[in-house]
This record gives C-alpha cells, sequence and structure tokens, in this order.
C-alpha cells in the first residue's frame, strides 16, 4: 500500500481490514518503466504493462503522441533484439530519434496496408522471441483481430503498444489498458486513462514529452493531485 | 552385433506417395499385374498378382500407377539418411533397411526406446514400417517379414527363432521354393533338419548358403550407406490437389525427413527451393529462405505457409519436390552445468534474422527494411532504407521532428504567415540548411539543393510541426516534419 499522507499511512498499514479504493492491486507483474515518473505512477504494475496489449488512441499527429514512447524505445533498443514498428504513420527521422538516445540500427520498419496484414505482422513479431519492443498503428481493427493479438502478446514478456484512431474508443477492446491523448496546454501531452487494471482514473495527466519549447506558464497544479482521493466508484 | 531390419510394407506404393491411406483406392502395376495396394483396393477384393483387368473389375475407380524404380531407390536413400541419425551403419537391402543398433543403444536409452524413436520419426516422415532384431542381418529381415515385431538378442537363440518361418521369406527363387513344396517342406526348420547333401540335389544350394548366413555360420558383409550431403525427394500426390493443406501436409513430410537427415550430418540449410509440379504446366518453385542456417522442419513450414497463402496456384498440384544443395555445418551447442539452455545470444540473432525472411516471405522483399544514417545535413537524405542488420548509427540532432513527410507539403500564405487548417504560429529561434549543392547534374541550383530556413510551428489544433521556407523565389513554405 502507498500512501502520500504520512500520518495515516502506518494507521492504515495495521489494520488489515480496511482497503483504500485508490490503491491499485499488487500483484500487477511489475511494468517496464515509460520515463514518465507521473505516469508510472498511475499505472498498475508501475509502467507499460508487461505480456499485455496497451492501447493508445489519438487522433491527431504533432502531440508528442509518439514521444511518449520513445523513454521506454530507448531503453529496449539497448538490448539484442529487433525493435519494431509496424506500418508508422510516416517515415521516421533518424537524427531526432537519436536524439533520444534510440540506437536506431536495432529498428526494423514494416510497411503493411491492410489491418489483417498489420496484425499478422505484430503476431510473428511478438512470437518470434527476437523482439525487444513493438509498437504498432491499426485501423479498422475488428474485435478478433485484437484478441489474437492480446492472446500473442500474453504469451511474451513485452508490452505491446497499439496506436489506434479516437474514433476507436467506443469500440470493446480486450486491452488491459487504454490511453487516450490530446494536446494540453504549452505544447504537453494530455493523457486520459481510459481503462486500466484496477481503479478506474479520474484526472487526466499532463506530460511533457517532447524537449523542447521551455515551459513558460506551470502545467496544470501537480501539487493538487499530490494527496490522492479515493476515485468515485462503486465497485459492486 | 545386433541388427535391426526395417522392412517397408507395399514399398512401391509407400515410396511414390509416402501414404498408405489415401481417399481413393490406389494400386501400383508392373508388366499388367499388380503388385502393391493400399487398404481401400484390398477392401475392394483387389490382390497383389492380379491381372490389372481383374483389379479394375473389381474397383472401378482404382487408381493405378506403374512401377517406378527410380523413384523407390530415392525414396529408400531418404529413408535411410533417416535412419542415420540412430548409427552410422544402415545398408540398403531391396526394401528394406538394415541398421547395426549395439553401438547407439546406449545413447538413446535402451533398445526399447530406440525403436519408438525410430518408429516416430519415419512415421512423420511418411514410411510405414515392420521391424525386427537379430544378431544377423538376413536373420533380422526374415524375422522381420515372417515374424515383425521379434527380437532375437543371442545367436543361441536364433535356431529357434527362424525354424517356425515359412520359406517365403527367404526370397529365394519361385522354381526353388515351389520344389521344396512338392517335397512337402513349409518352414525353415523342416529344411535345416534335413542332410545338406540332399538338399542340393533339389537344387537348394543357394538357399542353404542364405540359411547359413542368417544363423551365423558364414559372413554376411554389408556395405554402409553414405548419404551425400544434398537432399533431392519428391512425393506424388495420388490425385492432384489444390487445397493449402494438403499440400502442406504432404509437405511437412519432406521437411521432416530433410530435417531428420540435416540432424544425422550435424548441418542446416539456409535455403531450400520446393518444387510444386502440376500435371501440363511448369512447376511452380517456392524459394525458402532461412536466413540462419536451420534444421528445424516447423520453420520450413511455416516459411511455405506464408509462400501459399501468397501466390495463386495455376493448377492443381500432382507432385512436390524438395530440393536443398548447400548444406552448412550447425556444431551443437553445449548444455550448461544443469542441463538448460538459455537462449544465448546468437540464437536471438537466428531468431531475428528469421523473424525478417518470415515477414517478407509475405508482404514482400522491400516492406521490411531498418534504416540507415548518414552525414548529410538534408533532413530528407539523414536515414534510408537499407536491409535489416547493416544499417549504421544516425546523427542526433536536437529539435528534429520525429516523422518526416515523404515528400514536403506546400502550405499557403496568409498575411505573410503560412497556413494550415489556420494560421501557423512559429517558434523563435531557426535552423538554416543550406546543402546539396554538390548533387544533381548542374549544380547548384538545382533541385536537389537545399536552401532553407526551417521552424517549428504550431498549429491550430496545437499539433507541433516542422516548417521552412525556401529561399530561392518564389519564398514558399513547406511543411516536412511533425513532432510525434
Amino acid at each position: 500500500m502507498k500512501h502520500r499522507n504520512a500520518a495515516l499511512a502506518p494507521v492504515l498499514q495495521q489494520r488489515t481490514d480496511i482497503w483504500a479504493a485508490n490503491d491499485l492491486p499488487d500483484a500487477a507483474q511489475p511494468g517496464i518503466p515509460s520515463g514518465h515518473p507521473a505516469l508510472d505512477a498511475e499505472l498498475p504494475g508501475g509502467g507499460w504493462p508487461v505480456g499485455e496489449m496497451t492501447e493508445v488512441l489519438s487522433d491527431c499527429q504533432g502531440h508528442g503522441e509518439m514521444s511518449l514512447l520513445l523513454p521506454w524505445m530507448a531503453t529496449a533498443s539497448r538490448r539484442e533484439g529487433w525493435l519494431v514498428w509496424v506500418a508508422p504513420p510516416a517515415r521516421p527521422h533518424l537524427p531526432a530519434l537519436a536524439a533520444a538516445g534510440l540506437y536506431t540500427p536495432r529498428l526494423l520498419v514494416i510497411d503493411a496496408d491492410r489491418p489483417a496484414e498489420r496484425v499478422w505482422a505484430l503476431r510473428q513479431t511478438l512470437e518470434s522471441g527476437a523482439c525487444s519492443g513493438l509498437a504498432g498503428w491499426l485501423h479498422k481493427a475488428d474485435t478478433a483481430m485484437l484478441r489474437r493479438l492480446q492472446l500473442a502478446a500474453r504469451a511474451t514478456t513485452l508490452p505491446l503498444l497499439l496506436f489506434r484512431p479516437v474514433d476507436d474508443r467506443h469500440l470493446p477492446s480486450p486491452a488491459g489498458l487504454r490511453l487516450q491523448l490530446s494536446p494540453g496546454p504549452e505544447h504537453s501531452l494530455r493523457v486520459d486513462i481510459l481503462k486500466r487494471r484496477g481503479r478506474p482514473a479520474s484526472q487526466p495527466l499532463y506530460l511533457r514529452t517532447r524537449p523542447f519549447g521551455a515551459p513558460t506558464t506551470p502545467l496544470p497544479p501537480a501539487a493538487a493531485r499530490s494527496i490522492r482521493r479515493p476515485a468515485l466508484t462503486l465497485i459492486a | 552385433m545386433l541388427w535391426l531390419a526395417l522392412v517397408f510394407p507395399e514399398w512401391p506404393l509407400q515410396a511414390r506417395f509416402r501414404t498408405r491411406d489415401s481417399t481413393q483406392a490406389l494400386a501400383v502395376s508392373q508388366g499388367q499385374r499388380v503388385i502393391a495396394l493400399d487398404a481401400h483396393a484390398l477392401a475392394q477384393g483387389v490382390r497383389v498378382g492380379q491381372r490389372l483387368a481383374d483389379a479394375l473389375a473389381l474397383a472401378p475407380d482404382l487408381i493405378i500407377r506403374s512401377r517406378a524404380p527410380a523413384a523407390e531407390t530415392a525414396a529408400l536413400k531418404d529413408a535411410a539418411g533417416c535412419a542415420l541419425h540412430f548409427t552410422p551403419r544402415v545398408s540398403l537391402d531391396d526394401d528394406a533397411l538394415l541398421l547395426e543398433l549395439s553401438g547407439s543403444l546406449k545413447l538413446f536409452g535402451g533398445l526399447d526406446r530406440l525403436l519408438r524413436t525410430l518408429q516416430r520419426t519415419l512415421a512423420a516422415a511418411g514410411f510405414e514400417s515392420i521391424s525386427a532384431c537379430a544378431p544377423t542381418p538376413r536373420a533380422a529381415r526374415w524375422l522381420a517379414l515372417g515374424k515383425p515385431g521379434q527380437r532375437v538378442r543371442y545367436l543361441a537363440g536364433l535356431p529357434g527363432a527362424l525354424a517356425a518361418l515359412p520359406l517365403e521369406v527367404t526370397g529365394a527363387e519361385e522354381r526353388v521354393l515351389l520344389a521344396l513344396r512338392d517335397a512337402g517342406l513349409r518352414t525353415l526348420g523342416e529344411l535345416t533338419v534335413l542332410p545338406r547333401s540332399a538338399l542340393a540335389l533339389r537344387d537348394a544350394g543357394p538357399l542353404l548358403t542364405l540359411i547359413d548366413q542368417a544363423l551365423g555360420h558364414r559372413p554376411d558383409l554389408r556395405v554402409d550407406y553414405l548419404a551425400p550431403p544434398r537432399l533431392d525427394s519428391r512425393i506424388e500426390l495420388p490425385v492432384p490437389r489444390q487445397d493449402v493443406d494438403v499440400l502442406l501436409f504432404t509437405a511437412s513430410r519432406l521437411f521432416n525427413a530433410a530435417c531428420t537427415q540435416l540432424a544425422a550430418a550435424q548441418s542446416g540449410i539456409g535455403a531450400c527451393t520446393l518444387e510444386l509440379e502440376h500435371e501440363r504446366q511448369p512447376a511452380t518453385v517456392l524459394t525458402l529462405r532461412t536466413g540462419q542456417p536451420t534444421r528445424d522442419p516447423r520453420v520450413l513450414a511455416g516459411l511455405t505457409r506464408e509462400h501459399l497463402a501468397r501466390i495463386a496456384l495455376p493448377a492443381p498440384v500432382a507432385a512436390l519436390r524438395l530440393r536443398a544443395t548447400d548444406w552448412l555445418l550447425m556444431p551443437g551447442r553445449s548444455r550448461d552445468l544443469f542441463g538448460a539452455q538459455a537462449p544465448s545470444t546468437s540464437e536471438t540473432r537466428a531468431a531475428a534474422a528469421l523473424l525478417v525472411e518470415r515477414l517478407r516471405a509475405r508482404l514482400g522483399h522491400d516492406a521490411v527494411h531498418a534504416l540507415s544514417g548518414s552525414a548529410d545535413p538534408r533532413p530528407e537524405h539523414a536515414q534510408k532504407p537499407v536491409e535489416p542488420g547493416t544499417a549504421r548509427p544516425g546523427q542526433a540532432r536536437p529539435r528534429r521532428p520525429l516523422w518526416l513527410l515523404a515528400e514536403p507539403e506546400a502550405l499557403a500564405e496568409r498575411d505573410g504567415q503560412p497556413w494550415r487548417h489556420g494560421p501557423l504560429r512559429c517558434l523563435e529561434d531557426s535552423e538554416r540548411i543550406e546543402a546539396g549543392w554538390w548533387d544533381g547534374p548542374d549544380a547548384p541550383g538545382s533541385a536537389d539543393e537545399a536552401l532553407r530556413d526551417y521552424r517549428i510551428a504550431i498549429g491550430p489544433r496545437q499539433e507541433v510541426l516542422w516548417i521552412y521556407r525556401d529561399h530561392r523565389p518564389p519564398h514558399r513554405w513547406y511543411l516536412h516534419g511533425v513532432f510525434g
């Protein structure tokens, strides 16, 4: 149990009959740190979930959505194996990736048009055991495809990051974690956690994912969020 | 010495089709007579030795193929190659294989286990066999024919075991057998108790030599089979088929046979060709590349599945042929103290190369690539697609966009400001790139030369873009990248 309130913490730790609603399940397999401490704190397992599909819903390029993954990708690229991007929306620009710390010779770009081919490529990559990081861009994927991907991801020790359009947020998805990205103030990135294991998230996060544009005004108050209130959730 | 005889029943049929249970009655003929048949034909009353006309009268839809001795030899060598995995001493014997096993018993955990593994390996390659063990090769063969499954470990037990076998197992001339049958002799036991001089009078002299060899009284030398380091095996389909599952199943028998032979030679293959032969058209040739030397049949089957999913067969397939000429040595890897084999760096590399080949088999060669960096200051030349594994690291540059457009997009201009679905607000600093004058036919001033002032701009939807203004008239604005 983690508690920010220093006075309450020892009391709560002694009482085994109190369940704090803002606790994320401890049983979650430790995730892989995303490189954004504020985000890690909100993710069960403290990072990108391992052996799980994570959906990132975003509509528009240019809000820093891919930069969200770069710290993890940079770490992953230090290990043996491919860093696979399936059907990225444009051509990656190497100087920017290198500046983010990626070891770019391990990057493998796969072009595929049809959703079925993209899903197939993702599954092959997951099953190959030759990949240290994986991100895919999917649109018009049906639930059966996603479920197959989720099953393939479960057999691995990798996070599977999928970019999907925001329009798909109302479609059911087997993903364990769903994030919606939108632009925040001052070139920041607003992250809404639509779905995660355990307690639903109540507040959006604002992350600064890109290295430029020194902040002229502070981001929406981080201090106000330091004492986390239990979310208004009824668990039947 | 412990000899194992593997006899393949209905060999002329097995050798060609590697199956004895097709969906239709099937027979192989030689000189207007049936010499081998499958269970369907047997059920319809067809027998070995029947005339073809009689057989067709009994089973009108019987598929008859004439005997192909070359195919039988090739298939027997295939089976022998598989058997080499279990012992280096394998010899060919008409439609049977003889294996000397005494040196391999310990390695494979005893005779029972060895026989089970051997049977399973051969079955995976499409061969069905009956077997028997004996201290001499000839006795082993006779026992396999007369009493399948019999195991005689010592010479002393041989006369008793052979006594009950019918004379037909010896494979002696029909004329000699007929003479002996007329004399009331039916089994080997009845023959051996008679005086030798009396038998010699009945033309049974050569038969006595064979019996002496079987009992170990005379030497019986066998030539060990040496497998050439190449593969060329072929399986026919009784009825030409087009469905992928049938083709994959048949191909998997070829792959299993091939990979067992490779394992016996401590080798692997990096590429092989699978030819799908059609009846009246040139064969469809699939080239399977594995990237790394392999002898895993699942890898080859997986690649075949991808190829078959991608191509359209012009006609039903009548036969499959697997060829691999370049064998590469694949030394084994030691286990650690506790017998575990953690994936090594080289194994991850092998898997990495295989992944690339697998993806390319379905998506096409150009769909899978790596990006190699270069020192060219022009953003569009800073990376180029290259063969995976040969890429060089890129040069890090700050304040560069993650995504680059394939072609710069010309932007509209309003009141002197760039416009894209709304006004673009530029950040303060800019980056000037003047490069590429060394390229192009009539440099400077060619289209490849870059004379640009790059700015970071914020669009109406808060998207961060990388735009530039061309120095050359008409000084237009272009969108070149996106800070993803």
